[in-house]
């Protein structure tokens, strides 16, 4: 069977709700690592994760950059970066990508798709350059006698980014640098307006500029020196504003000073670009609308797309592949724009019957007078899921939080922030808002349509307020729109009725709990990275690296922590089974079968384990009725499929994992 | 009603075809735009039928094959049925559909029915019904039969021997439904009726008693009922699992397993989809067929709509194919160019057989061994990893669908065993941390468990919580801690909410609370309104309304689809009682918050939410506002500015008690009388100014501001144009970065550049001039504008050294540039991609003389 053909496999009915982050993740990302390449960032040191080796921050900026490729290539494996280095003396040659940028900059990789060799040079880079530390000096020289102007490296980058970046893409230049102050003495004015100027010029050729800066206890990085006069916020684009000298009110949301070791957690917070899944008015009360924002901050990671090759001899291709919509009787291909919509028509009659009436031809069609319709267009279809709403987020009224229960849950929440750029005062008004649900511990109920081709869904909204942990991450302000289910969505318990434990056993189980219970915890994401699909890319991985996978190497973080649990609550637990074991309500024999006749007709003889357990000691077990066997394999949560010979097969391999205590 | 196993269903429908029910009536249908009812006549028996397709169209949705039905006519002019063939008698009734599972076909040939000549006796018909039901049925004793009459109930029936027929009825189960036309029910009686309607109404009460299911309804309220949204109940299978507490391999003796079944609490139902259809061409045969037919007898034009199926195609790019493919023996070298163009820009079917299956790794491919890579070997089954407290809980976390976790319901030991976990997880207020992998080999997943006590059962609840792979850490700005570019933080700022607006926000949630805002309970108190066990998906049962009319009407301009049922909208509004009772809260709101919608822009080019530089207001729509002569609106305002000054603005409009700006703090507003307070804004608002203004040529924002000109701000732009005079670079910049009105731009600042040239005094801005060329060449160049720049630069030139005034300094100015100002050439064009019919040559000459 094929792993994948459900991921192939194209829905049915491609108006099916788009999956929410199709029409996000189709966008390509562009990153230009711009890299200093001054003295200082070739300085070298100890390295602190390995003996004996030698770093500098160029080094870590290039791991960095190769890391993030190294993770990009998984996410998004159409997503470009590039790497220019400045305050170099290397120079391109000309012909090559970046011949014609200023003076002093370098481009190392132009921008191109990440594929395997280019991160395989990289890491052959850093490996040479371990081994041989002037490596990196000898190859960019470094300007020691002044430093280019940062206005010339925002225009080199310009020029790279518009040879190399396609126009629809998110544009990013990665800004890493250790030296808060490029220019100091009298041209720093003069200085600061010309980079402002370039950088406006990015920012209108649709790029935005994410600095790290490099900062260590000796020389802290300060970002007053030069840069915050120079950078822009990244949610006010007035570009008025920063020709005057005055102050910009707020600074930017994204300056990240990090200490160079903790530059590729940095990173990765900016790795994935923030974009926005929706921008709808949020309606509080009629006439009373502010504009928000929505952003997926938690999205199920996939394994990348399967793709088809063709094998061509020498190399692969991918092939492109084409939906069609065919009237199968007449082999024809409907063309899009008259395809109309309406109602399956349910399987042919049966053969012999009623066949003088219809043609069989006509099976599978619909006879219309001319000028009648019974097919609706595709924009009548889309309404019927919308009911006509637009876009848009409308409150119903607040109830309290403890109204919002675990079940009620069927999809991952969408996390909300006000849009001053639609309706001005929606920060005021959706901070105010914000605050009050927190101290009145309130929920909303809201109806949300947030796309034009969804369907309209109740939400419940939970505020979040926001909090800045130690390591600098701030818990963002806003809103967690959390989808209700509907009373379509919600089902009914299977089972009524069951035996249930006494106080005691109750008691018992209690002691080990409390054991294991994290006494501040929460459920860690981060401390769970999915098992399966980093097995999946580590093979992925070596295989376009033409490694070999190594799988003795490969460590599952989600497996539980077995030592602790056994040594904090081991003892616990065998005490509680124990009293489980001997408890009187748990060794009824005949189990009542609720609400479940049919069953109880079957089970009417039930070989208990012990003579199983008897019989395969004696290697009997084929003595047993396949029924008997089936039965003993459904307690045990085990597949009864396969002929007798498998089922015995089974019950013995059970028996054998599980021996009798 | 004991619980019905879905499918495996026999419905018989009697339908009355009698001369009466050729009686017509007045309906009213949505009109043709959906809203506005209207009415329009049909028969009784198309009415009625309406039912009975509903019916049909409903198994046809469901796809069950095990749902049955068959129709039988009665008043049918021949008679055609298996009592008749063996016995004789029963006249008049025709087995009109064989019992089978109803297709399109079956919904076409009971629209086509029209009423007859003779009247028919329900009480044949319903003989006829259950023996050909029985029949069919054989010795299938479980099924459900169920029997439905349509009639009107104005002819004679024999109703003598009707106990007999009862008895019977009741011996095999059968569920009788009579829908009748204009019958009696509690809530309508019907006056002007006949004497014999009156008598066999009677009856089918009386019937309606003796049956342990029957059922008589009006048919104008069974179509009302069948409207109502019924949700499609699904019981969740229960798979076999194991829930593993320790390391039950290693150390078995202080491990347990407990044998477990799963089952969905939630899952998501979306709504079905519609088919496509398309029209069928006529085949030439056809063609010639139908012109015959309309020749013979004038016959209807009939279009054929064929149900389409989707056919997935692949293709490989021709020219990659032959790169690699070896030449021919004889050479393709032979052919000649053109027909090699040809061919590479054709596309290659491949067929999927012949395709490996594969990966990307960036711009590598990555060949996967079998389709796929080796799968994590784990085992299946349910690992408890810890417990935390419930109070730390992130709901917003939450991923899927909620599952029961089940004690394996054979096993006393195993419900004991779970039960005892559940409680003290109860006691404890914890939940657990469980990593639950459904098969060998499967993929594991992280999730929460919750206990959960129903009245006579323990349970688990499970929900999947994302990977560390699953959550995005964007940035978001602090709503409550401004910091300036200083580094100082700013305590007043038009983002951050003032108290009196904070008071306004806590008195609109309270007003808005649904706590108390539902119907009343039996003791009288107030319910919460909006429960979710009460609320449709609304576009599940309105998209299965529109596919069911679609299915059941013969054209929708005539019949229009009706409006959603009001129980999809019920929430779709807040309670009105809520909403009176917020009104003054909801106004103080609006007041206080003051929030205005920023124009929006036309239709922008790039839709990259990520560049925000095109979040600004639309120049055009604001110009529209303007009237001649006033100083024009500022071309960027800064969002704080807009801020203030909308917010000022509108406080001296409407809000006098709005005094969030006040630099001196906010409590002492209250005491202001209306015109003082008006006074203070207008100070305000000029503190503002400069506060937020430091330089004073910087421009102001909204175009509010043209209530007081101040010359130096205006952006001095003619009506109609988008660069003003003032700032042309700035102006055009803009409108670039913009990017949707880049011809317009390129055209108007043209303008600008001839205009000011020939002014007098142009002199000093000269060099603001070319600087503007520069830029407008470059645009030019790059947004494939080259024919508008040569067109301006020919024209400069005239207007320059042509024209009355001219202004030949300035072309001097321009000539010294040469060659970077001059007609952009056609090389010049192909290499940014666009097209010139200037030669190299021709630009070089215009330039030099």
């Amino acid at each position: 069977m094929a792993p994948y053909d459900d991921w192939n496999k194209i829905e049915d009915d491609e108006d099916e709700e788009l999956q929410d982050y199709s029409l996000y993740e189709g966008k390509r990302d562009v990153i230009l690592f711009c890299i200093d390449c001054s003295p200082s960032m070739l300085e070298m040191r100890e390295d602190e994760r390995y003996e004996d080796v030698q770093t500098c921050n160029l080094m870590v900026a290039l791991e960095a950059a190769m890391q993030i490729q190294k993770r990009k290539v998984l996410v998004g494996p159409n997503d470009a970066v590039g790497i220019m280095l400045f305050n170099t003396t290397k120079r391109n040659t000309s012909g090559q990508a970046g011949a014609d940028i200023k003076k002093g900059s370098y481009v190392h990789q132009p921008i191109a798709t990440i594929d395997a060799p280019k991160v395989m040079d990289l890491v052959q880079l850093l490996d040479e350059a371990r081994e041989n530390p002037e490596m990196l000096r000898e190859m960019f020289p470094p300007m020691t006698d002044k430093r280019v102007p940062i206005g010339d490296v925002f225009t080199s980058c310009n020029w790279v980014m518009r040879d190399g970046a396609p126009k629809t893409a998110t544009k990013r230049i990665f800004l890493i640098t250790d030296e808060d102050d490029p220019h100091p003495g009298s041209s720093r004015n003069r200085m600061m307006t010309s980079a402002r100027t370039t950088l406006v010029d990015l920012v209108q050729a649709g790029v935005t500029v994410e600095p790290f800066f490099i900062g260590t206890d000796e020389k802290p990085f300060d970002a007053t020196q030069f840069y915050s006069g120079v950078l822009l916020p990244t949610n006010i684009t007035d570009l008025d504003e920063f020709t005057d000298d005055g102050p910009a009110p707020i600074l930017p949301e994204s300056i990240s000073i990090t200490r160079v070791d903790e530059l590729l957690s940095q990173m990765r917070f900016h790795e994935v670009p923030k974009r926005a899944l929706f921008s709808v008015p949020f309606t509080l009360a009629p006439g009373f609308v502010i504009g928000v924002k929505g952003y997926g901050l938690i999205t199920e990671q996939k394994k990348g797309a399967y793709k088809y090759f063709a094998d061509l001899g020498d190399r692969m291709e991918p092939v492109t592949s084409r939906t069609a919509y065919v009237d199968e009787e007449r082999d024809a291909e409907a063309d899009k724009a008259e395809i109309l919509y309406g109602m399956d028509l349910g399987a042919p009659m049966a053969d012999g019957e009623d066949t003088e009436d219809v043609k069989e031809s006509e099976a599978g069609t619909r006879q219309v007078r001319l000028g009648s319709r019974v097919f609706y267009t595709a924009d009548e279809v889309r309404s019927f899921r919308t009911l006509g709403l637009e876009p848009g987020i409308k409150l119903l009224g607040f109830k309290d939080r403890s109204e919002l229960s675990f079940e009620d849950n069927v999809k991952h929440s969408v996390f909300v922030y006000p849009d001053e750029m639609t309706y001005s005062g929606s920060k005021r008004t959706f901070a105010a808002l914000l605050r009050t649900m927190i101290d009145k511990r309130k929920i909303a109920i809201v109806l949300a349509l947030t796309r034009r081709n969804a369907s309209p869904v109740f939400c419940a909204v939970l505020p979040q307020a926001e909090k800045v942990d130690e390591s600098g991450w701030r818990e963002p302000p806003g809103f967690h729109l959390i989808p209700l289910p509907f009373a379509d969505d919600i089902r009914a318990a299977p089972l009524l009725k069951a035996f249930r434990a006494s106080n005691e056993l109750k008691k018992a189980a209690q002691q080990w709990i409390t054991k294991l219970k994290v006494k501040n915890g929460s459920y860690p994401p981060d401390s769970y990275p999915n098992p399966a699909l980093a097995f999946h890319n580590a093979q992925l991985e070596a295989s376009a690296f033409r490694e070999d996978f190594d799988e003795e190497g490969f460590e599952d973080l989600t497996v539980p922590k077995h030592d602790m649990m056994h040594k904090r609550a081991g003892k616990l637990i065998q005490e509680w089974k124990n009293a489980l074991l001997e408890d009187e309500t748990a060794n009824i024999i005949a189990a009542p079968t609720a609400g479940r006749k049919r069953k109880a007709d079957t089970q009417d003889v039930v070989v208990d384990e012990a003579e199983i357990r008897r019989l395969n000691d004696a290697e009997q077990l084929r003595k047993l009725r396949v029924e008997d066997l089936k039965n003993f394999l459904k307690s045990k949560s085990e597949p009864v499929s396969g002929k007798k010979d498998e089922l015995i097969e089974r019950v013995a391999a059970w028996l054998d994992a599980h021996p009798q205590l | 009603m004991p619980a019905e196993r879905a499918g495996y269903t026999v419905t018989m429908f009697l339908v009355d075809i009698s001369p009466s029910m050729g009686k017509t009536r007045p309906v009213s249908v949505a009109g043709p735009d959906g809203k506005n009812a209207q009415t329009i006549e049909m028969t009784n028996l198309e009415w009625s039928l309406q039912y009975a397709m509903l019916k049909i169209q409903e198994m046809i949705f469901n796809g069950r094959k095990t749902d049955k039905c068959g129709v039988i006519l009665f008043g049918s002019k021949e008679t055609n049925n298996i009592i008749n063939e063996e016995n004789g008698g029963y006249e008049n009734v025709s087995e009109y559909i064989p019992v089978a599972h109803p297709n399109a076909a079956t919904l076409a040939k009971l629209q086509a029915l029209e009423p007859s000549t003779v009247a028919g006796d329900p009480i044949d018909a319903l003989i006829v019904a259950i023996e050909t039901q029985d029949r069919f049925l054989g010795n299938k004793k479980t099924w459900t039969r169920k029997i439905c009459i349509l009639t009107d109930g104005e002819n004679l029936m024999e109703v003598e021997d009707w106990e007999a027929t009862v008895a019977k009825m009741n011996a095999l189960g059968i569920q009788l439904t009579v829908v009748g036309v204009d019958f009696d029910d509690k809530s309508r009686q019907y006056e002007d009726k006949s004497d014999i309607k009156r008598v066999n109404e009677a009856f089918y009460q009386g019937l309606e008693a003796k049956l342990e299911h029957g059922a008589v309804g009006n048919c104008d309220h069974v179509l009302s009922e069948i409207a109502l949204p019924d949700v499609r109940e699904v019981k969740s299978t229960m798979t076999g699992n194991v829930l593993r507490i320790g390391d039950t391999e290693g150390r078995p003796n202080e491990a347990v397993e407990i044998m477990i079944k799963t089952s969905k609490a939630t899952a998501l139902a979306r709504p079905k989809g519609f088919k496509k259809f398309a029209r069928r061409k006529r085949t030439a045969e056809e063609e010639v067929e139908a012109a015959e037919r309309m020749d013979e007898d004038e016959a209807e034009d009939i279009m054929t709509f064929a149900q389409l199926h989707m056919r997935s195609e692949y293709y490989l790019e021709d020219d990659k194919a032959d790169a690699s493919a070896p030449r021919s023996a004889n050479g393709g070298a032979d052919d000649d160019a053109e027909a090699q163009a040809e061919r590479d820009k054709r596309l290659v079917k491949v067929e999927k057989e012949e395709l490996v299956r594969g990966y990307k790794y960036g711009a590598s491919f990555v060949p996967a061994p079998d389709g796929e890579f080796p799968k994590l070997p784990v085992r299946k089954g349910m690992d408890l990893c810890g417990f935390f407290p419930n109070k730390y809980f992130r709901r917003e976390l939450a991923m899927g669908e909620v599952y029961y976790v089940w004690a394996d319901p054979a096993s006393p030991m195993q419900q004991v065993a779970l039960s005892s976990i559940v409680q003290a997880m109860e006691n404890e207020h914890v939940l657990a941390i469980a990593r639950w992998i459904k098969t060998d080999k499967g993929e594991p997943r992280m999730g929460v468990l919750a206990p959960y006590a129903f009245e006579e059962i323990d349970c688990l609840l499970w929900v999947q919580m994302p990977f560390a792979d699953d959550v995005r850490n964007f940035t978001f700005a602090s709503l409550q801690t401004l910091i300036n570019k200083k580094g100082e933080v700013v305590k007043e700022h038009p983002y951050l909410p003032t108290d009196k607006q904070l008071d306004a926000m806590a008195d609109f949630v309270d007003a808005m609370d649904l706590m108390d805002a539902g119907e009343k309970d039996e003791e009288g108190y107030r319910k919460q309104w909006f429960d979710t066990r009460d609320s449709y998906n609304p576009a599940i049962h309105r998209t299965k309304q529109a596919l069911f009319h679609a299915a059941i009407v013969q054209d929708i301009n005539t019949h229009p689809l009706p409006p959603p049922h009001e129980e999809l909208t019920k929430y779709f509004d807040p309670p009105r009682r809520v909403l009176k009772r917020a009104r003054s809260a909801i106004q103080e709101c609006k007041r206080s918050f003051n929030v205005r919608k920023v124009p929006k822009k036309v239709a922008r080019v790039r839709k990259d939410e990520h560049v925000r530089a095109h979040d600004e207001d639309d120049e055009t729509i604001l110009l529209d506002r303007q009237g001649p002569g006033r100083a024009g609106p500022s071309q960027s305002p800064t969002q704080s500015r807009v801020l203030a000054q909308s917010q000022s603005h509108s406080q001296r409009q409407t809000s006098p008690m709005h005094t969030q700006k006040k630099p001196s703090g906010n409590d002492s507003d209250s005491s202001h009388t209306e015109p003082e307070d008006e006074e203070e804004d207008e100070e305000e608002e000029l503190l503002l100014d400069a506060k937020h203004r430091p330089e004073p040529t910087a421009p102001l924002p909204t175009p509010a501001r043209s209530l007081s000109p101040d010359p130096r701000i205006g952006r001095n732009r003619e009506p109609g144009r988008i660069i003003g005079f003032t700032y042309p670079l700035a102006d055009f910049r803009k409108n670039i970065a913009q990017g949707d009105v880049i011809t317009k731009a390129v055209e108007d600042l043209g303008y600008v550049i001839k205009e000011v040239t020939i002014r007098p005094f142009s002199s000093r801005r000269h060099g603001e001039m070319v600087k503007c060329m520069h830029e407008l060449r470059k645009v030019s160049l790059e947004e494939d504008e080259i024919d508008a720049w040569n067109d301006f630069i020919r024209e400069l030139k005239d207007t320059c050294l042509k024209s009355k005034p001219g202004n030949k300094e300035f072309w001097d100015d321009v000539r010294s540039f040469g060659r970077p100002l001059s007609l952009i050439s056609q090389p010049e064009a192909r290499k940014a991609g666009g097209k010139s019919t200037i030669s190299e040559s021709e630009a070089q000459k215009f330039i030099q003389d």
